[in-house]
Order: structure tokens, then sequence, then C-alpha cells
């Protein structure tokens, strides 16, 4: 059996922040149908054979036939269905089943989507649903916070390396702007280093502006082989490669807090699957759930040696016309983090950056012919890395 | 909201109350929490029990703002605030996740020597989870 | 080889607060003789200071937890009402799952009690080693002033056969029925009394001064004959009272006093008391203890310090160590970490 080609015919999102009139049915359908209408030739949903669906269960709900749910609302009753969860990374996760199930034979289309609603839930229970995905029974039952292991490595990374509380501004600074431009982020306004650096202490060295926020949200993402992608647009963006890995549950274990191993190792496999190196990347989408993670990801993708993420800030290599462009959505930090959607949100935004389809003008990276996308679950436990090419 | 329930807590009460740590007999790594397959030499190894001291140096902290706690803290926040929860590796060389307590601004730092202490650490359903917490080593008398 | 105390330790939490703070709250301090008292952090009950204790003791004794045939554990603040928690210290300490535990509760005369059993316990040839440690908090309504003398604090006794730093010389008791001076009806959280000074004093002078006399009988010691006498400590000027009416001189109940600095620790005072003259104590000195329990009952136990107490001197941290090392905190902390509002 050989391997088929997958590329990525549709994408949809909504938009990521407070969205109470919605349930979580209804925000899936709006990526859904997003993604089915940005097949610029059509397609015939009942093509559709596979669906995989990334939800963290936040709150609670329907966690049991999520998926039969969500493919009965909106008309995919009789496809196969998964809900997948791997915490913060569960879309990225699902984007690649579904990858796996086209490029295996299976079926010629897939779906990959991811839906979370955490802002109609009561805040002491978010905070118990958020630190669901570290190790519960150390870390957590520590009083530790998903906030709090970034934190530790946040602390290591600025002993280890000299990383400065400016630094992680930095990135706050820098999503913030991107995000200011991306109509469908959570938090559309640009920040600056004093209010980031000044506001609210959540772990230390971690503040407000270090922390992404709690968002509503869904994504999708509409898959085929490759061979038929013509078929239905004439602008299909190619999955080059794909790498998932897990690294030691909880972050004490670690033998080195500064540096996601699943990352890492999900990164060498995807490079490797689509013949490309770091400095081959033109934009990427990485996992900034906390500032620090956007600066450990630089250094576990390879786009800057260990210990330089700091420098690569300093020299504005990751803006929007630096040397790799990362997070030009705005990341998890300033687009916002539906837990369950953040990975095929992912994905939306490097296929618009590849096909030169940005809305915004100044949030688009010129030229970009390969793409990145880089998504964590919880503080590392599990990492998904895509490669995508126009 | 049973989050590690009392027979899961129950089980690894040595390792909470006592940091009993388990030495694969294979390799020699002290595994800490107890495993089955051994981290180290990642064999289905035997273990025999190690007491650990208790004594080491703070890795990395953090401070847990005040609001920001998980509920299971929610009371301990009411009467303390923030607090600080640290990696501290052991004189054994392997690493624990737990919380500093007796604790002064400047005993937070990563090399600082602190040593285990039988504290409270949450209650639910009413029943009490005592654990270890570390505190920075006072100059207490040791025997010559 | 013979049977005696063969280590001790103690274990006072680092908070303090003192009169000037219920003062500002309350326009007095109603605590005769008390400058500060101690108080268990957040994170504290009588449970965790019992382990500190206990470990204290343990290296004292040079005596390994794996060897301990008993645990008592003496309190009247013990966090369950029902539920062992001597068996939580003997797991905290490594104890072996052959140990014999018993929860001593509802009288401050529990460490004593305790004590005086667990060398029954011994010298029945039941075990090798007991663990005997008193811990308490006690609690009352802060809008009570019966509340404001009470303190915390533990301290922990290894006893069994070697070669003991002190010896039990004897021991008297004395007890008879009383009502209403402090109590707690089952289910409540707050000790009571039904504030009738006089007749609660003279319950107490009598009860102790009637122990103190029958050990007196049966040792054919007389008051002068002892370097170091601890009497009960509830504030700071019930032991001169009593003093007078037995006939000990300061210098012999001064040394002992810790409620000055540490409040009403409950079952755990005399104990701490104890530690403290065991402290300064010298081979050869007589050391009279002495406890009270409301309802009511009174312990007096004569000690002889042996040659082995110079080896033992600075091998743990003293009561003296522990009253050094404090953190002071205003009243609304206090009531706060005291789960009181
Ligand atoms: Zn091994």
């Amino acid at each position: 059996m050989t391997l088929q080609k997958v590329a990525i015919i549709g994408v949809g999102q909504t938009r990521f922040g407070n969205i109470i009139d919605k349930k979580a049915e209804e925000l899936f359908a709006e990526a859904f149908l997003e993604a089915v209408n940005d097949v610029d030739k059509g397609i015939d949903i009942s093509e559709i054979q596979e669906v995989y669906i990334g939800n963290s269960g936040v709150g609670g709900g329907q966690l049991g036939n999520f998926s039969s749910l969500m493919t009965d609302y909106v008309g995919l009753t009789g496809a196969s269905a998964l809900r997948i969860e791997n915490a913060c990374a569960s879309s990225g996760f699902a984007m690649r089943a579904a990858i796996l199930a086209v490029s295996s034979g299976v079926c010629d289309v897939a779906l990959a989507g991811g839906e979370e609603k955490m802002n109609d839930t009561p805040r002491n229970r978010v905070r118990y649903w958020l630190g669901i995905s570290g190790d519960m029974e150390w870390e957590r039952l520590s009083g530790m916070t998903f906030a709090g292991v970034f934190a530790l490595m946040a602390i290591r990374h600025m002993h280890e390396y000299g990383t400065k509380r400016e630094h992680l501004a930095m990135v706050s600074v820098k999503n913030h702007k991107n995000g200011a431009s991306n109509p469908k982020a959570h938090l559309q306004r640009e920040t600056t280093l004093e209010r980031a650096l000044a506001s609210p202490m959540i772990a230390y060295p971690l503040t407000l502006f270090d922390c992404c926020p709690i968002s509503d949200g869904a994504s999708a993402v509409i898959v085929c082989k490759a061979d038929l992608a013509k078929k239905y647009t004439d602008t299909p963006v190619y999955v080059a490669g794909h790498g998932g890995s897990t690294d030691r549950l909880s972050v004490f274990q670690r033998d080195d807090v500064t540096s996601i191993n699943s990352s890492v190792v999900a990164a060498k496999r995807a490079y490797k699957m689509a013949s490309v190196k770091p400095e081959d990347i033109d934009v990427a989408e990485v996992h900034d759930c906390f500032t620090i993670a956007e600066i450990i990801a630089y250094e576990d993708l390879g786009f800057c040696p260990k210990g330089k993420g700091g420098k690569l800030l300093e020299e504005g290599q990751t803006e929007i016309g630096g040397k790799i462009p990362v997070n030009p959505s705005g990341g998890l930090k300033s687009k916002g983090h539906p837990v369950g959607a953040t990975g095929t949100g992912q994905i939306y935004e490097i296929v618009n950056q590849l096909r030169g389809s940005v809305e915004k003008k100044n949030r688009q990276v010129s030229g970009a012919e390969i793409g990145l996308t880089h998504n964590t679950g919880g503080s590392g436990g599990t990492t998904v890395v895509h490669i995508l090419k126009r | 909201m049973a989050h590690v329930s009392i027979p899961s807590y129950w089980k690894t009460l040595p390792q909470r109350y006592c940091l009993i740590g388990m030495k694969c007999k294979n390799c020699g790594t002290i595994n800490f929490p107890a495993r089955e397959i051994c981290i180290s030499c990642k064999q289905k190894s035997e273990f025999e029990p190690k007491k650990l001291s208790g004594r080491g140096k703070i890795y990395s902290y953090t401070v847990i703002a005040a609001g920001s706690a998980p509920p299971e803290f929610s009371e301990q926040e009411k009467l303390a605030g923030s607090f600080p929860v640290a990696i501290v590796e052991l004189e054994e060389g392997l690493r624990i996740c737990a919380q500093i307590t007796d604790y002064e601004e400047e005993d937070l730092k990563i090399e600082a020597e602190v040593e285990a202490v039988f504290r409270k650490i949450y209650e639910e359903d009413k029943v009490i989870r005592y654990g270890l917490k570390f505190r920075p080593v006072k100059k207490r008398k040791s025997l010559p | 080889m013979s049977i005696g105390i063969l280590g001790y330790g103690v274990y006072i939490p680092q908070y303090r607060i003192n009169k000037a703070e219920y003062v500002k709250a309350w326009g007095r301090f109603a605590a005769a003789g008390i400058e500060e008292k101690a108080v268990p952090g957040f994170d504290e009950d009588s449970v965790t200071m019992a382990v500190e204790a206990s470990m204290n003791a343990l290296d004292h004794a040079k005596v390994d937890a794996s060897k301990l045939n008993a645990i008592y554990f003496a309190s009247t603040s013990s966090p369950y009402a029902e539920k062992l928690v001597s068996s939580t210290i003997a797991m905290a300490l490594g104890a072996p799952p052959r140990v014999s535990v018993a929860d001593f509760t509802s009288s401050t005369m529990a460490g004593t009690s305790a004590l005086l059993l667990s060398l029954d316990f011994v010298a029945s040839g039941r075990g090798h080693f007991a663990l005997i440690v008193a811990s308490d908090c006690p609690y009352a309504d802060p809008g009570d002033f019966l509340e404001h003398p009470l303190g915390a604090g533990a301290a922990a006794f290894v006893v069994g056969e070697g070669t003991p730093i002190a010896t039990i010389e004897g021991s008297g008791c004395t007890t008879i029925e009383a009502l209403g001076e402090r109590f707690r009806k089952h289910g409540e959280k707050f000790i009571e009394t039904l504030g009738i000074p006089a007749y609660t004093q003279a319950v107490i002078m009598n009860t102790v001064t009637s122990s103190v006399k029958a050990l007196l009988n049966s040792t054919g010691r007389k008051p002068s004959d002892f370097n170091f006498v601890v009497l009960p400590q509830f504030d700071g000027r019930l032991p001169s009272g009593i003093a007078r009416k037995i006939g000990f001189e300061e210098t012999q109940f001064v040394p002992s006093m810790i409620v000055s600095q540490v409040g009403d620790a409950g079952a755990a005072s005399p104990l701490i008391g104890l530690a403290k003259v065991l402290d300064e104590a010298k081979p050869g000195h007589k050391v009279l203890v002495t406890s009270y329990g409301a309802g009511a009952s009174s312990d007096a136990v004569s000690i002889n310090v042996n040659e082995e107490i110079m080896k033992r001197k600075g091998a743990v941290s003293s009561v003296k160590d522990y009253l050094a090392d404090k953190k002071y905190i205003d009243y609304i902390y206090y009531l706060k970490i005291k789960k009181m509002i």
C-alpha cells in the first residue's frame, strides 16, 4: 500500500472570543459551512467519509458521543466520526487523523475540526477544567496551575539562558499587533511593552499579558487525496509533512524543562517527511498558550539555537517581514485559544497565508510558500506539527 | 469534585507522607512516583522501597497568584493569598513538585536549600489530604 | 538496660500573635501573664505539629521509626472527632504496620496520661519502644474571653529500653467529679466555661495539690527535693498560686514557664514545659511534672535526670530555638488562619 498525498481544499473558522449566543454544535456548524463554501468549485458534503473533531470537553456537556452530536447537526450523519482529545492539541491531532485516513487510502475526503465553549462555565469550574491536562496526581495536587507549569519553565529558561521578562512581553506585543488586524481574533487590540510588564501577576513571572485568553470558537478543514484536489479547487494547499509525539506528562519529571521534547520530536518527524529544514519555513503558527511557550517553540522547532529565543525576538525576526514570521494570526495570545479548536484554527491561518488570501494585507506574509503549524497539548504532554506547501 | 479519588490517593500515601521512592533493581534508578516500567531502563523491573532524605534544592519555582489557584486550593487561597510551588531537586538526584511553606520572599530562588515538611495539602469532601511541602532549611541543629 | 525516656523533641509553629493585637480588637487581653502566643499556620494542625515534634524526638533518642512498637497521640484538638490520627502520624514517621496506636483526646491531661501509659506499655513487655506525642491548638469562640490564652505547640517523648536520659521515679493521681469549668459538648467546635473563675481556680488548685501530695507521699519526697517543677499553665498566673499552696519556690517552677510565649497549648503544655526544663537540666536533677484535665483529674510525675542527657544536648532544636523562631501576625490574619471568620 502506498501512501496517498493529501491536499487541503477548504478551511473555515469562527471568530474566537466570548460567543455566548451560540451552542457548541452551532459554533461547529459555522466553521464547517465556511469550510464547505471555501471549496471554490463546490463539494457535496456526502463525499466526506471520515470526521475527526478535536474537543477537550471543557465544562463537561456532551462528552460521550460528542462526534455524533456534531455530525448530526451539520448533516454528516453516516460518516465515521471521532472526538479527539489531546487537550490543547486536540484538533491538531484531529487534523493528523484526517490526513492519515486519506493518505492510507481508506477514504478520498475527510473532515478535521475542533470546537470548544469555555465562557459559558462558571469561573471556578473553568479553573478546574484548565488544570486537567497536566499531571493531576502530583503537579495539580501541589496547587499547580496551567500558567504555573509554564512559569516553572520560564524561571528556568531565565536562569539558564538569561531570558528576561521583557522578552516574554515582546511576544505579547508582537502577537497583539498581529491580532489587532485579524477580524477573527479574540483580543483585537495592540498593547505596549510597558502595559504587558505592568499587568497583574498570574503565576510569577507570567502576567496576565503572558497568558492566552479563554475563548469560544470552532474551526474546520476539509482534506482530500492530492490527485483529486483540482476537482474541488484551483488553490489547494498540500500537506508536505506531519509528526506527532509525546513527552512525560509531568513537567517536574522531565530532564530539561526549558524545552518540550514532544515538540522537538514531532518537528523532526515533520521536517523529515517534508524534506525541508527549519530555515525553509516562510511562516509559522506556533502554540503560544503562554509567551514563554512561543520562545521555547522557536528553539524546539529549530528557528534559532537553544537559548537564543529572546535574541530572535530582539532582532524582530519573528515579526511579519522578519526572517521567520511567527503567529501572524495573533497566535493563541491574541487570536484566542478555544482549546479544542486551536489546532485546525492554525491550519486555517497557514492555508490563507500560503494562498495569499489573508483579509488584511498588513497581516499577509508575502510570497510564503512553506508554512508550519505547531500545536501542543497541556504542558507538552502531546505535540503535533504540520508542514504545508502551496 | 473528586479529581484524584481517595483510593488513588491512598495508594500513593507512602510517597505523599514520607517520600518512599522505588529503586529499580535492574538499573538502580529511583522512580518517584512509583512505576511499573522503570523511567530509566524502560524495563519491567522489580523495585525496592527507598526512603528519600527530603532534603534538596529549588530547581525552579513559581508563585500562584491569588485568584488563579485550582478550585481544590481556593480555601488555601482565601487564607494565605498567593502561594509558591516549586520543582525541588532532591539530594538523591530526582525531582518532585511541591508547595513551599513557611517562607520569606528571599527564600524563593533557584538552588535555595529546602527540606520536606508534613502539612495539610487540601481538603475535599471533608477529608483532609495530608502530604509534603518544602520549607527553607533553617539553621537546625544536627548530631555531630 | 533500663526503661525510661530515651529522647524528646518539641515543635512550636512560627506564627505569633501578641497581646497588643488583642487589645486593639477587644480593648483588653484576658490572659494573665501571656505576652504572645503561638499560632499554627494555615496548613498546620495538631497532626502536622505532632509529626514535627515526633521527628525531633526520634532524632534526639536515636531511635528509628521502624523500631516503634507503640505511638500514642494526645490532644484536645484532633482534626477528627472519629478517625485515628495516630495512624497518620505513624505513616508519616515511617513506623511499621505492626505498631500499636491510640488517640488520647478530650482532656488537657491527655499528654501525661499517654506518657504514663507508654511507660506501662514498655514495662509490661508489650514492646521495646513507644512514642508519645502531645500536640494541641485548642479552639474557643473568638467572642469569648476563654479564647484569649489559647496557643499551640507539640512535644514528643520516646520511651523504651536503653540508656534513658531520664527515668520515672513515681507518679500520683487525683480524680474528682467536677462540672462546668471547661468543656466541649459532642459536635461542638469550641471549648466553653460557665465562667465562675473562683470555682474553676479552686477545683484546679485542689486537684493538682492533691495529686502532688499523693506523689510526695508515695515517693517520700518533699517539695524542696525538686530542681524543676512543671505546673499547669492555662495562664501565667495559675502556677504561682499552686506553687504557693504546695510550697514551691519561683526558682523551681519559673524555668518551665512557656505560657507567656506559647499560650495555653492544651494537652501539650505540661510536656513542652517538661522539655524546656530537660533542655536545661543536669544529671542528678529531679523534675516534677503535673497536668490537669477538666472534669477533673491531675497527674503528678517525678522524673530523675540521668548522665546520658549530657550526650544528647543540642542534638535537635530546643524549646528556646523554637521560641526564638517567630513571625508576628495581626488579629485579622489570626482569625483567618484559625478559620474563625
Ligand atoms: Zn531501571
